[in-house]
């Protein structure tokens, strides 16, 4: 009697257990669900005498100005991104933050560049990315050694003497082991002499 | 199944029967040798498994170290290499009849070795399906594209150069040996490409060998210069010389003959070949090793002389490295117990003996190793530009267990390649006089 009771007391508890379990997570998980939302975040571009600035204004859903939230400005260079900017870059009471664009930064042959804008883990608003081309750069024209024949270009552009040269070499001495296979084959093909079959 | 009868064979001269008597029993003692080679084998397959599923960060290479001891063990591999080239064209050109019974053994050697080292370039890419980017992105200005396109084309020359010096015999094991199984039979078959001994057949062969012992040396020397110029072009202390070229070459192939006299003995001493390998034949090697090591202690002396003498920044601080730092038990060992001391002691007739030279041999194959070492890890840790804020597992090197698996493996799938060719063809020429070069035209 008193084990069965025993046993029942520890349904109990293990039945409490798991229910605790599923509420704390449905806790959690509606904590996410209620905090965690999308920002919008809108770019524009004003140039005053020579100082280019970047103004981004961040808003939540119901279109207000979201304060404190720290944006992340970037342009794309080859292989990685240029961070500009402060090194925190935070929204004012109206949402809004401002980044002088550098003067100097070489772009494509229009002078265009890639200018990218992110909010990057924050407490209360999802990861975002922007992405605008602005004409803001120093068109930088393909020079003539991007497309001139040196050890430094690409495969197709690598310098006519090398590229006859190695293939030459090449050519002999595989002309070379292709003689003598051929040889070998030649070889294969010699009837013994009757006295030796 | 026909059953195979050892001592039913029958042999029509006791040359021959002591040169083809190892392709028809197998020992257990050859049995354990495989397993052995094997076993390592399986546990370098391993490590590799490991590598492949995690990366390349299961290695101790970093970003100042990213060449670590696959790739010295590559540029060994080369060097080994290149002892083919010194008996089927230096010596054979020379008309060094002596050097004639290891020509078989020499290109076995370097057929293994190109292959082993072929195999760990891609081991050193760490994903190996990215080696066919090396082909899809050929760049010609690239001295690893050189490397990829020359080793290839030595390897084709190496077999075919162990090709035409085994065929003849090949023949005459088609002929003779019946007491071995199908499969050997097949293969004999297959390979003697219905050779007769038929005089033109002979005029044919002679000719392809010359034209090989010829065109294989320029090759040769291209094979380890352009292993040379894959550190001479890249700008790090130590590399950055004109002398790499020779001085790789020049090592290489004193490191070759180290491993030919060390491959005598055992062969001599397992195959019961003694009559045929004889004491002569361990003094010819040793003399020539002594003249090989000569000139790679020269070339030695240029490498080092120069920056220790000016001892300029990170040139001096490589230098430093090796002569009292961190490298220097290594360095001195390479240089003394692997390259000075070896040439004393065999300017004297009693180190000539086979026992005192294998022993010897040893000891320049083991300094050649670590000599790759020094010449690839202690400069990739003094770059010319530093990296601000280095972590601290970029300074040094140490090897972790994976790489060594990997590397021990290497040696034994060379041993491995060497163990079963040896197995299948004769080592020295039966028929002595087929392609012999005092009948060429």
């Amino acid at each position: 009697m008193k084990s069965k009771t025993y046993q029942s007391l520890s349904f109990l508890k293990i039945f409490f257990i798991i229910v605790l379990l599923f509420s704390s997570y449905s806790m959690v998980y509606g904590q996410e669900e209620d905090v965690m939302e999308d920002a919008v975040v809108s770019i524009s571009f004003s140039e005053e005498d020579d100082t280019k600035i970047i103004k981004a204004m961040a808003t939540d859903q119901e279109g207000l100005p979201i304060e404190e939230l720290d944006l992340y400005f970037y342009v794309q260079r080859t292989f990685s991104l240029l961070p500009i900017g402060d090194t925190f870059n935070t929204t004012n009471e109206n949402g809004i933050v401002e980044v002088e664009f550098p003067h100097d930064l070489p772009a494509d042959e229009e002078g265009n560049v890639e200018i990218i804008v992110k909010i990057f883990e924050s407490d209360l608003y999802n990861d975002l990315t922007l992405e605008v081309v602005k004409n803001w750069g120093i068109a930088t024209p393909m020079t003539e050694a991007g497309e001139k024949r040196s050890l430094w270009a690409a495969a197709a552009n690598a310098p006519i003497t090398l590229v006859l040269l190695i293939s030459g070499m090449i050519l002999v001495i595989w002309y070379i082991n292709c003689y003598i296979i051929y040889i070998l084959y030649k070889i294969s093909k010699i009837k013994p002499l009757i006295n030796q079959v | 199944m026909k059953k195979i009868d050892i001592s039913k064979q029958k042999f029509e001269s006791p040359r021959e029967r002591d040169l083809l008597r190892h392709l028809i029993s197998t020992s257990w003692k050859y049995k354990l040798w495989i397993v052995l080679l094997l076993i390592i084998n399986s546990i370098g397959m391993y490590a590799y498994y490991r590598q492949v599923r995690f990366g390349l960060v299961v290695t101790a290479m970093r970003d100042y170290t990213s060449w670590g001891i696959y790739i010295s063990n590559f540029v060994f591999f080369v060097a080994i290499s290149l002892v083919g080239s010194l008996f089927s064209s230096i010596l054979k050109l020379n008309k060094n009849e002596w050097s004639r019974p290891l020509i078989r053994i020499s290109e076995i050697i370097a057929v293994s070795a190109i292959i082993c080292a072929a195999v760990i370039i891609i081991v050193d890419m760490g994903r190996p399906d990215r080696f066919f980017n090396v082909i899809k992105y050929l760049r010609i200005q690239s001295p690893i594209i050189w490397d990829v396109i020359i080793i290839s084309t030595y390897l084709v020359i190496s077999i075919l150069l162990l090709y035409i010096s085994i065929l003849p015999d090949i023949a005459l094991c088609r002929d003779r040996l019946t007491e071995i199984p199908n499969w050997k039979k097949k293969l004999y078959r297959i390979a003697a490409i219905n050779w007769s001994n038929h005089p033109e057949q002979i005029q044919k062969l002679k000719k392809v060998s010359k034209i090989l012992a010829i065109s294989v040396l320029p090759v040769a020397f291209a094979i380890h210069t352009v292993t040379s110029w894959l550190f001479a072009t890249t700008w790090r202390p130590g590399w950055d010389s004109t002398n790499l070229g020779p001085y790789f070459v020049s090592g290489a192939f004193m490191a070759g003959a180290a491993v030919i006299i060390f491959a005598m003995y055992i062969v001599r001493k397992e195959l019961k070949l003694k009559s045929y390998v004889t004491d002569m034949h361990f003094e010819k090697m040793g003399r020539l090793l002594v003249l090989l090591s000569l000139v790679y202690l020269y070339f030695n002396i240029n490498e080092y002389l120069g920056p220790a003498f000016k001892m300029v920044g990170v040139e001096g601080e490589h230098i430093s490295e090796l002569f009292v730092g961190n490298y220097a038990a290594m360095y001195w060992f390479v240089q003394l117990g692997g390259l000075v001391i070896p040439i004393f002691l065999l300017m004297f007739r009693p180190f000539r003996k086979p026992l005192p030279l294998f022993i010897i041999s040893l000891f320049v194959i083991m300094g050649a190793w670590f000599k790759r070492f020094l010449i690839v890890i202690p400069s990739l840790q003094h770059p010319y530009l530093p990296i601000q804020g280095v972590d601290e597992s970029y300074l040094h090197y140490y090897p972790t267990w994976e790489e060594w698996a990997i590397t021990t493996s290497s040696f034994t799938s060379l041993l491995l390649m060497i163990t079963i060719l040896i197995k299948l063809f004769p080592l020295i020429p039966v028929q002595k006089d087929v392609i012999d070069p005092e009948t060429d035209d």
